[in-house]
């Protein structure tokens, strides 16, 4: 074993070529291409996190933005809910005025039908009762009830107080030349002479009486004296309650 | 087995200057290389195809390991550590081929190689701290170790030339001596066993020059460390 100086030599230089040989075609293009690549993805990567950050930025604005239409949203809606609250409040209430007022418009249109219908009862109770009595009066009436009520005048007639005689007399006016006995039926000579007594008693002067028949009358009489008329018979009662009854109306 | 087939004799001689077949086969290492990384760097894109991907990682992975070592001075360092990586492992199993010896196992090759190493050592040293502090540094911590490290500079750079060469040799020759007594296809085996031996063997020699040469460099460095931290301190 033994060192050959040419081979050694030779081993340097080779070596030392070969050092330049892969520096030129390997180290530096590949360390360029390296570096190269790097620079890219260094500048890729910057890219992206640019990109990033406006996305983030973007992604934050948009959580902003969402956030402030949410609570626009939140504020509109119950905006809305207390208009639409404050709108039902007060339709209610003005349902409410206007049922009470239709309750009282009812309440009122019942009592007012109530009393037409009580007045119409009434009215109606009245009309038959005249009639009821005038047909009563009409199917009952008779010289019986015509004496009767001539005796009825004559107790009247003399049961009448002194200051009513004399206002009587004094609402006379001009003195009457004679008086008219109205009657249905043929009044007898008794009756007659206690009727004119009555009379004569009550007007204070004796005058002469005539005697009439009127048979609508139904029943009683129908003394005129001057301007003043007596009615005591059926029929002027039965228009007593004809005209009660339209008064009542 | 004789001299010829343990150690490379001369093929052919141009004046004084002998060449022997351990020259042959690094020129054409040499060769091939250049061709491959010729074409390489003619057809070198940004968007990598699968060789270049490999070629990439290749070189990406040595500068990883350098800069394990002395990362403030990978580039400095890749062309020459690199190279002797890749020309070790080219060379180591260029002996896989039959017909062709390994340069790695002449020791006129490997010495070159360990003299490139020590010169680069002191080399990228100087250039680093300037001759004066470079040198400061055999004096340290004793002036009194200074024949320690001159003789530890010598010694493992003979350790590096002769550890490649020992290695490679006795693996060329434990093959043939096998194929020699067993016969023609017993010392696949051993060829498998080359294959790992030859890297091993490249990266071993590859790192430990790393580790000389960064200890050049850093030494300065090292010790301005040192010395800042026991200021802090």
């Amino acid at each position: 074993m033994e060192l050959n100086w040419s081979t050694f030599v030779l081993e340097i230089v080779n070596f030392l070529v070969l050092i330049w040989i892969l520096q030129r075609f390997i180290y530096k293009p590949v360390l360029k291409i390296i570096t190269q690549r790097r620079a890219e993805i260094e500048k890729q990567s910057a890219d992206a996190q640019c990109l990033h950050e406006d996305a983030t930025n973007l992604k934050k604005q948009y959580q902003n933005r969402l956030n402030d239409w949410d609570q626009e949203r939140q504020l509109a809606r119950d905006n809305l809910n207390k208009e639409i609250e404050n709108e039902r409040i007060r339709q209610l209430d003005e349902l409410q005025r206007e049922r009470v007022q239709e309750r009282e418009k009812i309440k009122t249109a019942e009592e007012r039908r109530y009393i037409e219908t009580v007045r119409e009862i009434e009215h109606q109770a009245l009309r038959q009762g005249a009639q009821f009595a005038a047909r009563l009066l009409n199917i009952a009436s008779g010289p019986e009830l015509e004496t009767r009520l001539i005796s009825l005048l004559i107790e009247e007639l003399n049961a009448l107080a002194p200051h009513k005689v004399s206002l009587l007399q004094e609402h006379w006016g001009e003195a009457p030349g004679s008086i008219t006995v109205c009657s249905v039926y043929p009044i007898s000579e008794g009756q007659k002479k206690l009727l004119e007594t009555a009379l004569a008693k009550t007007i204070g002067q004796t005058l002469p009486v005539n005697y009439t028949q009127e048979p609508e009358l139904v029943a009683g009489l129908r003394i005129t004296i001057g301007a003043w008329v007596l009615q005591t018979n059926v029929r002027d009662e039965l228009k007593g309650f004809e005209e009660f009854a339209r008064v009542a109306r | 087995m004789n001299d010829v087939e343990l150690f490379a004799a001369p093929v052919f001689e141009l004046g004084p200057v002998a060449i022997t077949s351990t020259v042959i086969t690094t020129w054409g290492i040499m060769i091939l290389t250049w061709l491959c990384a010729a074409l390489f760097s003619y057809r070198i894109r940004l968007s990598p195809g699968a060789a270049q991907t490999a070629l990439e990682g290749i070189v990406s992975a040595m500068e990883t390991a350098i800069a394990n070592v002395a990362p403030q001075h990978t580039q400095k360092l890749l062309p020459f550590i690199g190279s002797l990586w890749i020309f070790l492992v080219l060379a180591n199993l260029s002996g896989l081929i039959p017909g062709v010896h390994s340069p790695t196992r002449d020791i006129s090759a490997t010495a070159a190689l360990a003299i490139l190493v020590f010169f680069s050592t002191h080399w990228f040293g100087i250039r680093e701290q300037g001759l004066k502090n470079y040198l400061r540094h055999y004096l340290r911590p004793s002036p009194i170790l200074l024949p320690f490290h001159i003789i530890s500079e010598l010694t493992r750079t003979v350790a590096l030339a002769v550890r490649l060469f020992g290695n490679m040799m006795s693996l060329e020759m434990a093959a043939m001596l096998i194929l020699l007594v067993a016969g023609f296809l017993v010392p696949v085996p051993i060829l498998m066993l080359h294959i790992i031996e030859a890297l091993v063997q490249a990266y071993i020699f590859g790192m430990l020059a790393l580790i000389y040469v960064a200890g050049g460099l850093q030494s300065q460095t090292l010790r301005q460390r040192k010395k800042q931290g026991d200021s802090h301190a």
